[in-house]
């Protein structure tokens, strides 16, 4: 059984691994060509890879919630939209560079809506590849195909949106988005019903915003666990959750 | 390196240093975060990355040009939308290529599904995003990409 996961964990390492192997045996002309192409490759995942970490890191601490929900957030509309396409297109690097940030905005109340908006023009319409696309195919077609793309986004973000709910997304993926941000107290936004009890038990560490309750700025050693015990067990639908070292 | 990663790094330091000085444990932590997110996505990233050099090893880009060349209009977008989805190719590779399918073909419907799937949708990156956002989110999101590729090339070639 414990054998079976641990291949199903690793099926795809398991298939690139035997390509390779297969096409050394076969053709081993073609598995050299492989690799030093994968240099490239390489070369940049780490020209852009550590610097997106630390950044997300670093928002992640000092970016409070209701920023990322007032500015990315559902009832942000127009000026989310802005904003994640402004941040999608000035970014670097290729779509899997996106994927740690915006995992951290949605954790912070960015609308899936949004995210797809950063991801997709962040892949496609990002200042640096309009550049070189001028260059090859000529302004004329950068143009066009920017406002093209650009209201592609709008539509296909919003059926996507209607499609996904942020619930499904948490659901699969609750124990990773845990493990990467190793947040030590969360509230479920899904699940707080906005009745500030938290708020009154303990002010300095919650906060209300748009009917929600939030986690404030946080220094771990200074968490009174006796207040937070007492917050925890006065939420009526158990949404704050305090992960013990 | 291109300005924006560079702009990227610069500022990413600022910040860094600018974090450091104000609260020196939290940036630690910040930086270690930081460390086991990398850890995390390392693995996956490797094996992404060895798959796309052996696919670009197996079909060089350039075939892909003369596929297109030969084929209808329909096959050829399909085609290229499909091609395109499979790989990430570099934007400096990519614009030069796209450009020469642009010359090649009739229209240049086939080379803007192309472009745009190639960098929207990944097939190679399929599990790494599965991993961060969910196998719905995921699949809706690829797939409406995939659609909406053809669509604007569709609209491009009637435009221009």
């Amino acid at each position: 059984m414990n054998i079976k996961n641990k291949l199903k964990k690793n099926v795809f390492t398991l298939v690139v691994v035997l390509l390779y192997a297969f096409t050394f045996i076969y053709k081993s002309d073609i598995g050299v060509l492989a690799l030093s192409n994968s240099i490239y490759y390489f070369k940049e995942l780490l020209s852009i890879m550590p610097v997106v970490l630390v950044l997300t890191a670093l928002l992640d601490f000092w970016v409070p919630k209701r920023v990322i929900q007032d500015n990315l957030g559902k009832d942000a509309r127009g000026k989310g939209m802005f904003f994640s396409f402004l941040l999608g297109g000035i970014s670097a690097g290729p779509i899997y560079a996106a994927f740690p940030i915006t995992v951290m905005l949605l954790k912070k109340g960015a609308s899936i809506r949004n995210v797809i908006i950063i991801l997709s023009s962040w892949a496609v319409i990002k200042v640096p590849m309009l550049v070189n696309e001028v260059k090859f195919l000529g302004p004329e077609f950068m143009i066009v195909r920017w406002i093209l793309t650009v209201i592609a986004i709008i539509i296909f973000s919003y059926i996507g949106a209607r499609i996904v709910k942020k619930e499904d997304i948490v659901f699969e993926n609750e124990k990773f988005v845990e493990e990467i941000f190793d947040e030590e107290i969360f509230i479920n936004c899904s699940a707080c019903m906005g009745c500030s009890l938290c708020t009154k038990t303990y002010p300095s560490l919650f906060e209300m915003y748009n009917k929600k309750a939030y986690v404030k700025q946080y220094d771990i050693d200074d968490i009174d666990s006796t207040k937070l015990n007492d917050a925890i067990d006065n939420c009526p639908t158990k949404a704050i959750k305090h992960k013990e070292q | 390196m291109d300005i924006f990663t560079i702009a990227m790094w610069v500022i990413t330091l600022i910040f860094l240093i600018i974090s450091f000085i104000k609260n020196k444990s939290e940036t630690k932590g910040a930086f270690k975060k930081a460390l086991g997110m990398g850890k995390g996505m390392a693995k996956s990233l490797i094996f992404v990355i060895l798959l796309i050099g052996l696919i670009l090893a197996y079909i060089p880009p350039e075939s892909i040009a003369s596929f297109v060349a030969s084929q209808n209009l329909f096959v050829s977008t399909v085609g290229s939308a499909l091609f395109g989805t499979i790989t990430l190719i570099p934007a400096f590779i990519a614009f030069p290529l796209v450009g020469t399918l642009v010359d090649a073909s009739v229209s240049m419907v086939p080379a803007v599904a192309f472009l745009t799937t190639l960098t929207m949708v990944g097939i190679v990156t399929f599990p790494l995003e599965k991993k961060t956002f969910g196998m719905k989110f995921t699949v809706t999101r690829n797939a409406l990409s995939f659609v909406f590729a053809i669509v604007i090339a569709l609209f491009m070639g009637v435009i221009l």
